[in-house]
């Protein structure tokens, strides 16, 4: 076993260990890939002065940028087997997720954020123009970005309604009841539904104010003018009720596979040492889920934080901004306004948001865990 | 019809929708349209066979055209096709269009009409289909990113200067003007129209402008007027002329019965449209802030200073906030699509706004429940005027101010300059953009659901329509208020500057937020003027000033 672990891991006769690789040949390397990443600077360099009017930023225009980039990664490869014989052939290994990285992640990063430093609209006869920190100032000043950030906390509240209700559905499902397999199947539905469907099934039809069941019924039952998106905070709970009724399965199916996975004994033990039902949950089974728990709000949450497509199909953001999330917000300023240059700082500054919030959360989690346990 | 007879017809089994479509209630038409009954359908003289042909599929009041009528409608008119064409002449051509899919209709119907023109040619379509909202998103990006995918795009005039003032548009070939027989477009629809620089680039499908729909057995049912009279409202109860009027009728309808259902006035659109939207206030507007004397509107045409938060807008503004109260309850969630296709086709309100197609789907459109209720006028007046030269509000001695609203200018085909280095692809996609902008062809989308209405002079024979199923009175009535809008020489123009849905769009946002309470009309309409003023120092003041000049053939 060992021999065979041993032999599996020779590499072939013509790779040459470090310390024989000849400076000659380090040097070629070494010279290669200085000449792709020189070659590669200079090409965006010159992408990035070459304006000719407003069309400086398509495809077309990029492509020697893309090139050269192709090049610099072939270089690399090459330069890090001639410098690193053995090591040099073990990195390439990563060369593609770290080409894939830097051309997906780290290159639209930048290049949004010198989008979001411009005063770009599409309109514009003179395309972009540097404009520094003014799309920051005038987002700060932004009454309605501020409003969407608002309406944000308030989504994300609710997603500790939506873990309520998932932790008990899933008790439900998890339970000896009858039909159980049914149920499962049909509460998962929502899951499988476009947003954008269930906006249109649920908020455009169901509940239309003239002639939707929800409407009708809210009548019978005494509300004079059911109109759900027509006031701010019975819009803001029937959008909530709408991305909950989509997303709480998915929270559900997390829990349940965290109540299947645990141990029988230790329930079984709570039971003889005669703790009941509500006991039992608070004692033993609400501890014991708090990882899986933990997960599944943090994972909803980030969901949450994307929040659009419903908003956009049934309010628009209305009444007066009252539904609008900071997604949403985002996507008109691009969509109607061609706004690209103020679109992008909100965005970027969102994703900052985001990633504060998050970072902030999964350590204030591992706490909460770690004291409770 | 009688609250009595209404209520036996429910107690027999009937339906208010089979009622509301039964009802054909010609004394109102009559009333509404001034005019007597109409003839019954008769052969007219000045049809022509094919036209005659055509109208018949399917025929009005039988049912929604298919997509095998749109196909049909499509062959039947290939002739102009033929003469120009040889068949097989576009064999391995392959064109993309770019077009609206908004209520299942303009490429919808495109694709029937250009299946038979692509079997006799050879050439290939493939369709780019965008909702209305996303149109100008779209559109802008193509041309900001340079990346035009498209051969052939749906485009309104308001886009000119964003895509033929960069050099991005095909100029018409003269074989073009020709087939489409250019010299037959209305007045309002000639050059600067579909031109930049002087070069003509647009096939036009459509004429666009707003006219004013009502319920006309509402303004003439007797129990109304008598609580019209007892309620102290002025004059006689009837259809509003003026705004003020349209106000009053829309309060005094507030809880009110009509037929034992709730009865509404005007229907705002208050929601965001993708910058269409905006063109609802306009209509509002135009009659208090286009002066006679002034063919500007919306900006100062010296200056490109926003006009949006002079009085005369802030009154509008001001007007959608008190009716909206008297309006349905969801009202403040309506954009455009829904008042006119989900509330006032099938019987909620009693005045709106909209484009053609109101009047050319009541009859036609299977959705409807109003085909025999429905009248029509230009947009309603104002007793005053706002002066933005005197600042003053002007009483005009011939009464009240017109304006009508000659909103987007209707919808055109053009073809992208990026098929001129292959005069053969060039040919084909002009070719397919002369087709659908056919004058026989225009007769049938006019009649029809289809997005488009008349354009065209050849459209305005009312015995054609009458012919083709219409009741004389009711088309007439249509027509008038179509083409009397198109040829007022009062008219709201609308401005084809580039940018022109950026302003609408940061309008139509504020104005959501304005109408939801959050802020008083001239407070909203400040923030729009802002808005505006940076977008026009973002997009180029100097070149705007020119353009709008030039749109407004100042």
């Amino acid at each position: 076993m060992a021999d065979q672990t041993s032999t599996a891991n020779q590499w072939p006769a013509d790779a040459a260990p470090y310390d024989l690789i000849s400076p000659g040949r380090k040097r070629l390397g070494w010279a290669l890939m200085a000449a792709a990443t020189l070659g590669l600077l200079a090409t965006i360099v010159l992408e990035i002065l070459y304006k000719t009017d407003t069309d400086t930023i398509g495809f077309e225009t990029w492509r020697p940028v893309v090139y050269a980039y192709v090049l610099w990664g072939v270089a690399l490869g090459i330069g890090q087997v001639l410098t690193r014989g053995e090591d040099g052939q073990r990195a390439l290994f990563l060369l593609p997720a770290l080409l894939f990285t830097i051309a997906m992640v780290i290159f639209p990063t930048l290049f949004g954020l010198y989008i979001a430093l411009t005063d770009w609209n599409l309109s514009s006869f003179s395309g972009r123009k540097f404009n520094g920190l003014d799309n920051f100032w005038q987002m700060l000043n932004d009454p309605y970005y501020r409003n969407a950030l608002f309406n944000m906390v308030l989504y994300v509240l609710a997603v500790l309604v939506e873990y309520v209700i998932a932790f008990g559905l899933a008790l439900l499902l998890n339970a000896q009841i009858r039909a159980r397999k049914f149920f499962r199947v049909v509460f998962l539905m929502p899951l499988m539904l476009s947003p954008v469907a269930v906006s249109w099934m649920i908020g455009k039809s169901l509940m239309e104010y003239r002639f939707g069941p929800a409407a009708t019924l809210a009548r019978h039952l005494g509300w004079e003018n059911p109109a759900f998106f027509s006031d701010p905070i019975t819009a803001r709970i029937s959008v909530m009720i709408l991305d909950a009724w989509t997303f709480i399965p998915f929270m559900m199916i997390m829990l349940l596979a965290g109540l299947q996975a645990m141990s029988r004994e230790v329930l079984e033990a709570a039971r003889v040492d005669g703790a009941n039902a509500w006991q039992t949950f608070w004692q033993v089974t609400f501890p014991l889920m708090l990882p899986v728990s933990v997960t599944a709000v943090i994972l909803r949450i980030i969901f949450k934080l994307k929040l659009a497509d419903i908003i956009i199909t049934v309010t628009s953001g209305g009444p007066g901004g009252a539904t609008d999330s900071v997604s949403s917000f985002i996507y008109r300023e691009y969509r109607d306004r061609s706004n690209v240059g103020y679109g992008t700082m909100l965005a970027m500054a969102y994703l900052v948001i985001i990633v504060v919030f998050v970072t902030w959360l999964l350590k204030f989690a591992n706490r909460f865990v770690r004291n409770v346990n | 019809m009688r609250v009595d007879l209404y209520e036996k017809l429910v107690r027999a089994g009937a339906t208010r929708r089979d009622i509301l479509k039964g009802a054909a209630s010609m004394a109102a038409m009559a009333a509404a349209s001034g005019a007597g009954l109409g003839a019954l359908t008769r052969p007219a003289s000045a049809a022509s066979e094919l036209r005659a042909k055509i109208l018949q599929i399917p025929g009005v009041g039988k049912g929604q055209p298919t997509d095998a009528d749109f196909q049909k409608v499509g062959e039947l008119c290939l002739d102009a096709t033929k003469a120009s064409v040889k068949e097989g002449e576009f064999a391995g051509v392959e064109l993309k269009f770019m077009g609206l899919n908004n209520q299942n209709l303009h490429n919808v119907l495109f694709r029937g009409f250009l299946k038979p023109w692509e079997a006799y040619t050879g050439a290939k379509i493939s369709w780019i289909d965008l909702a209305q909202a996303d149109y100008n998103a779209r559109l802008q990006q193509s041309i900001a990113t340079g990346t035009v995918d498209f051969d052939i795009a749906e485009m309104g005039a308001p886009f000119e200067g964003d895509v033929c003032g960069k050099g991005l548009t095909s100029e018409m070939p003269d074989w073009v003007k020709k087939q489409i027989d250019i010299e037959d477009l209305v007045n309002y629809l000639k050059p600067p129209v579909g031109t930049w620089d002087g070069k003509q680039y647009r096939v036009t499908i459509d004429g666009d402008t707003h006219n004013f729909n009502y319920r006309a057995d509402v303004f003439a049912d007797a129990d109304l007027a008598k609580q019209w009279k007892d309620g102290g409202g002025a004059g006689e109860w009837g259809v509003p002329k003026t705004w003020q009027q349209v106000q009053a009728v829309t309060k005094f309808l507030k809880g009110k019965k009509f037929k034992g259902q709730d009865v509404y006035g005007y229907l705002d659109a208050p929601k965001p449209w993708g910058g269409f939207g905006f063109y609802f206030l306009g209509s509002r507007a135009s009659a208090y802030a286009k002066h006679p004397d002034d063919k500007a509107w919306l900006f100062d045409a010296d200056t490109m200073k926003p006009r949006i938060n002079n009085p005369a807008w802030v009154r509008a503004i001001q007007d959608v906030i008190d009716a909206l109260p008297s309006e349905p309850a969801d009202q403040i969630n309506a954009d455009p699509n829904t008042t006119g296709f989900q509330q006032f086709l099938a019987g909620t309100g009693s005045m709106i706004p909209w484009w053609g197609d109101i009047g050319s789907n009541v009859k036609t459109n299977d959705s409807s429940v109003v085909g025999d209720l429905c009248g029509f006028d230009i947009l309603p007046g104002s007793d005053d005027v706002y002066n933005s030269k005197t600042g003053k509000w002007d009483k005009l001695p011939g009464g009240p101010n017109y304006a009508p609203n000659l909103a987007y200018l209707g919808w055109g085909v053009y073809v992208m300059a990026r098929v001129d280095s292959d005069p053969k692809k060039q040919k084909a996609a002009w070719s397919a953009a002369a087709h659908l902008g056919g004058k026989d062809l225009a007769i049938w989308t006019a009649m029809y659901p289809s997005g488009f209405q008349c354009y065209r002079n050849s459209q305005h024979d009312i015995e054609e329509w009458v012919a083709a199923g219409y009741d004389k009175a009711f088309i007439t009535n249509y027509l008038d208020s179509q083409f009397n809008s198109y040829n007022h020489p009062n008219g709201a123009i609308e401005p084809r500057i580039p940018g022109i849905f950026q302003y609408y769009s940061a309008a139509e946002d504020i104005l959501a937020n304005t109408f939801a309470g959050k802020m008083k009309a001239q407070e909203g309409a400040d923030a729009i003027a802002a808005a505006w003023e940076k977008l026009t120092d973002q997009i180029g003041r100097e070149k705007q000033v020119k353009l709008y000049k030039a749109s407004l053939g100042v």
